[in-house]
């Protein structure tokens, strides 16, 4: 753990980082081409499996979550075309932003991310419908809540890993960030999110979870809450009436955690290939 | 940016620095691949006046970002007077960027589109999407702000909106239990009804736990069906939902594709819960199926269960055919409901004596087959053994010990059995001969005894053939007066000629009509053909005519019809009724003696004659007798043969009860001269032997009668015409 007053002052450059963010996409075209057409009105699963075919490794995760117990599919899914129909659009997108976004690279990604954002992402949609919110758009946009955190720790992982030594607490941590860097790591997120075009919806959900008072941002906080109980040691956990307005007690929690603990592995399998 | 442009007033032409030189504006539209001075000026001055659309140029100064110009529109929406704006810190227009995110807007390298609050001069924010260009300097860049929603937008969404309240409302109080995936087999929503089915909360069955409710061996049939829904058809499966209780409910669930542009593939699905209808069928299935007193599989349900087990030329089954003995001494002694409950005990005992797996069914009546698979004729023969002893157990009916008793007929499959049901047959043949050998008995159908049923078989569906191509003839046998010897009458005798088989007694052929049911048509054929012979001898032979024919009516004739089909008979060949005699047995009177003496006065009422067959074989009771409306008794050829032996005793004490009762008698069987003349003596009105005159076709009756009506002959004539 590195203390961030011995991490030297950060030579951080925000627009660096957003540049960044530009060049991945003419680095890896397919799941670029994906993130641009998944939501498109007049985009069909053949059109989306046609292009998925071309890049084999992302192809296959596709086909692996389709089959995987979240979807209840039992191995039905033998062609892309209905992987594609079984996962959903954003699903497809929320996967090539994932592999656009290096962030199924562990060796580069901050320790235990993906244990993090699988219980975000499964805790966010197991969640949902007490928010009136559909299952699967917040499983995705909790697949991709950490994507700044992993932007800012690839530019700074030492600075970055420091600030999350010292706060252990998510709003702490994100203050922290705004402090060093001049924004958030799920502001970062909003960000890149909608530069390549992620619905509206999605991306104003982000916005709001820093707002505590804010009921859109609700289910991500409570999704966040859920999985630092679940993956973090040292995590103090927070009532989570407090951060949904009042909508969820602890009582509605335990059923959550279950089904999270139970289909966190497979899902983690899937996305990482 | 000028000061002019900066006033908001346009400057007529803007100077255009192109290639190191000052161009004055021109007339041309492009001067080396750029747009002429004018047309920039004209662009210029139409962003500047429009007020459709909101523009702002914002430069940034050391570590401050400040507006440096706005347009029409941008005055508009953002509320501040231009000279306010001008000089406007950029960060006010956007309260939720903090820190360095202004930079995430403003970049130098490229443009960026995002959807920010604006805080308008009053304070209000308006969402708006807001897209940023920056210019070549990095300094400075045009901003172009979108209010977000417009008024048609405000409206399509509203309407969107409604149509989705409708639509939750209309799913939510539907009592059609019914299911919601957006995508996959993940559900976002469940109504209500369904949720009552399952017994569960809706927050337990969304995504892939409503799965956890379908029964584990109907999962894939329902995947698969949700499957092809998915992929644009339309999917049914049947499948068992376990309820929170675990308690199961039988349902067909149906899922409908659905699909959501930008998100993608989904289905709706309704569930049916047939759970009660299809008990309900079951119920009447089994109501089919079943006989209602002992719960026991019927007939139906046997043919149905050998059907399926039985193949041919193998060795697999064993029937055995169980007749109660003396059932219907319980039924009429005890009463129908002790009848019934012994009904019911012998078909628990039945059921608890065989083994696990056999059938036990109820034929019908006190009728039970018991079916085996895999036992040898001795296996089938020790079980018949041990349901005979279960059986024998005392019942108590009534206040009475009840030892019932069965004759049981067993059979066990052979390579000669060619359908199922020639198993059930044969082993009812063989509790028939259990039954002819004497009562409790166990039979095995055998070789024999099989190829006797299978001959007796084919001489029933013989005989229906023949009477069907009236190839059964009758021949007529004269009845004299012992008075004087002039034949009177005569008996009409039915008669096969079998084309193979020869000439078929009567003996023969009348037991197996009445056992096969074509006793009917039968004495239809004979009472219809021995009116026409009437008629037709009426024709020839005028008052020599026999004044009458007496016809034979089997036990199982004598119902309501019987007058009826002898009306239309006489009717049909124009006929008085007192030509016509029927003649019925003691036995068949017996039987039913009030229903009988009902048919017979309706006869009586008719005109037409009855007479009691074989009288004195019988135990009938003589206070009937007098209550019974006949006319005439006939003398039993056993009484008349005893006349022989010296003794008289039985005839003439027949004679003289119908005399006493005011009948006339027929002697049957008369063969000697001497039994001729004591009959005589003995007051007998009638003669009849084939001595006296031999049955004999209808022509040669016209010629005989023809004959004997010219010189009458005396009724001890041992030579009649032949």
């Amino acid at each position: 753990m590195i203390p961030l007053a011995a991490v030297p002052a950060p030579s951080f450059d925000i627009e660096r980082v957003l540049a960044s963010i530009d060049t991945m996409a003419a680095q890896k075209p397919v799941a670029a081409q994906i993130v641009s057409v998944a939501n498109a009105d007049d985009t069909s699963s053949k059109k989306l499996a046609n292009i998925l075919a071309t890049d084999v490794a992302l192809a296959g995760r596709v086909m692996k979550l389709a089959n995987s117990a979240y979807f209840g599919m039992r191995g039905r899914v033998t062609s892309l075309q209905f992987a594609v129909t079984v996962v959903g659009f954003t699903t497809v997108r929320t996967m090539a932003t994932v592999a656009l976004t290096d962030l199924d690279d562990e060796s580069r990604l901050p320790e235990y991310f993906w244990d993090l954002t699988t219980t975000i992402a499964l805790a966010s949609s197991t969640l949902a419908p007490r928010f009136g919110e559909r299952p699967q758009d917040a499983l995705c946009i909790g697949l991709l809540a950490q994507l700044g955190m992993a932007l800012l720790a690839h530019n700074d992982a030492e600075g970055h890993a420091g600030l999350r030594a010292d706060n252990t607490a998510f709003a702490d941590l994100r203050a922290a960030e705004v402090q060093r860097y001049g924004i958030s790591a799920l502001r970062l997120t909003a960000v890149a999110l909608e530069q390549w075009g992620f619905p509206r919806e999605m991306v104003s959900v982000l916005n709001k979870v820093e707002e505590i008072t804010a009921p859109e941002g609700s289910l991500l906080r409570a999704a966040f809450e859920v999985a630092g109980r679940m993956t973090m040691e040292r995590y103090e956990p927070i009532p989570v009436s407090r951060l949904t307005c009042g909508v969820l007690g602890e009582e509605d929690l335990a059923p959550v955690l279950q089904r999270v603990w139970v289909e966190a592995e497979e899902l983690r399998a899937a996305m990482l290939g | 940016m000028t000061d002019d442009a900066r006033d908001g007033e346009p400057a007529a032409a803007v100077p255009h620095e192109a290639e190191g030189r000052t161009v004055a504006a021109e007339p041309t539209a492009m001067i080396a691949g750029q747009p002429s001075p004018e047309i920039v000026a004209g662009i210029f001055y139409g962003a500047a006046v429009t007020d459709m659309m909101a523009i702002l140029v914002a430069e940034r100064t050391g570590s401050t970002t400040r507006v440096t110009w706005g347009n029409q529109g941008a005055v508009n929406l953002l509320g501040y007077g231009l000279e306010d704006l001008g000089n406007l810190p950029f960060d006010t227009l956007l309260p939720t960027l903090r820190g360095g995110e202004l930079k995430l807007l403003l970049r130098r390298e490229r443009g960026t589109q995002m959807n920010l609050p604006i805080r308008t001069a009053s304070g209000a924010t308006v969402e708006c999407v807001i897209i940023s260009t920056p210019m070549p300097s990095g300094r400075m860049w045009t901003l172009r702000v979108v209010a977000g929603a417009n008024e048609q937008e405000r409206a399509l969404r509203a309407t969107a909106d409604a149509h989705e309240r409708r639509f939750s409302t209309l799913t939510e109080r539907s009592p059609i239990p019914m299911l919601l995936s957006e995508q996959g087999m993940r559900l976002a929503h469940v109504n209500d009804a369904f949720c009552s089915l399952i017994g569960r909360r809706a927050e337990q069955l969304l995504g892939t736990s409503w799965l956890d409710a379908v029964h584990p061996d109907d999962l894939d049939s329902v995947v698969e069906s949700a499957a092809d829904a998915l992929e644009g058809g339309d999917g049914e499966a049947k499948a068992r939902l376990v309820r929170e209780d675990g308690t199961v409910r039988t349902t067909v669930l149906r899922f409908a594709h659905l699909f959501t542009p930008g998100v993608g593939a989904g289905f709706v699905g309704t569930i049916e819960d047939i759970t009660d209808r299809l008990a309900f069928e079951e119920r009447l299935a089994h109501q089919a199926n079943h006989d209602p007193l002992t719960g026991l599989p019927n007939r139906t349900l046997l043919a149905q269960y050998v059907a399926e087990r039985f193949a041919a030329g193998r060795s697999e089954l064993a029937c055995l055919f169980l007749d109660l003995d003396n059932f219907k001494v319980v039924n009429d002694s005890l009463g129908h409901a002790a009848g019934d409950l012994l009904l019911v005990e012998v078909a628990a005992r039945l059921t608890r004596t065989v083994r696990p797996g056999d059938l036990v069914a109820r034929f019908g009546g006190d009728e039970f087959v018991v079916v085996c698979e895999g036992v040898d004729e001795d296996a089938a023969v020790t079980l018949a053994q041990r349901i005979g002893e279960a059986l024998s157990a005392p019942v108590r009916l009534g206040g009475v010990d009840v030892r019932p008793h069965a004759s049981v007929g067993v059979t066990v499959q052979t390579a000669e059995h060619v359908e199922a049901d020639e198993l059930i047959r044969d082993c009812d043949i063989a509790m028939y001969q259990a039954k002819a050998g004497g009562k409790g008995r166990i039979t095995v159908l055998d070789q024999q005894g099989r190829a006797e049923a299978r001959d007796k078989l084919r001489l029933v569906a013989d005989l229906r053939d023949a009477i069907e191509r009236g190839e059964i003839s009758l021949l007529y046998q004269p009845i004299f007066s012992a008075g004087d010897g002039a034949p009177v009458a005569v008996e009409s005798l039915a008669r096969w000629e079998h084309p193979e088989r020869g000439l078929i007694s009567p003996v023969t052929f009348v037991p197996l009509a009445e056992e096969s049911g074509l006793i009917s048509p039968l004495g239809l054929h004979v009472l219809d053909e021995t009116c026409r012979q009437i008629a037709a001898w009426d024709l020839e032979l005028g008052m020599a005519a026999p004044m009458r024919a007496n016809v034979n009516v089997s036990a199982l004739q004598l119902d309501e019809n019987l007058p009826v089909h002898v009306r239309a008979a006489l009717h049909r060949h124009g006929l008085e009724p007192c030509r016509l005699q029927i003649e019925i047995t003691e036995s068949a009177l017996m039987a039913d003696p009030t229903f009988a003496r009902e048919v017979l006065q309706q006869l009586r009422d008719l005109g037409v004659e009855v007479a009691i067959d074989d009288f004195g074989t019988g135990y009938s009771s003589l206070a009937y007798l007098r209550h019974l409306p006949v006319d005439c008794l006939k003398v039993d050829r056993s009484f008349v043969a005893e006349l022989a032996d010296g003794h008289a005793e039985i005839a003439s004490a027949v004679i003289a009860l119908a005399h006493n009762l005011n009948l006339c008698t027929v002697a049957e069987g008369v063969e000697t001269v001497e039994q001729a003349e004591e009959l005589a003596r003995l007051g007998a009105t009638f003669l009849q032997g084939f001595s006296l005159g031999r049955p004999m076709s209808g022509p040669e009756i016209t010629t005989w009668f023809a004959a004997h009506r010219e010189t009458p002959e005396t009724p001890t004539d041992p030579e009649p015409t032949r």
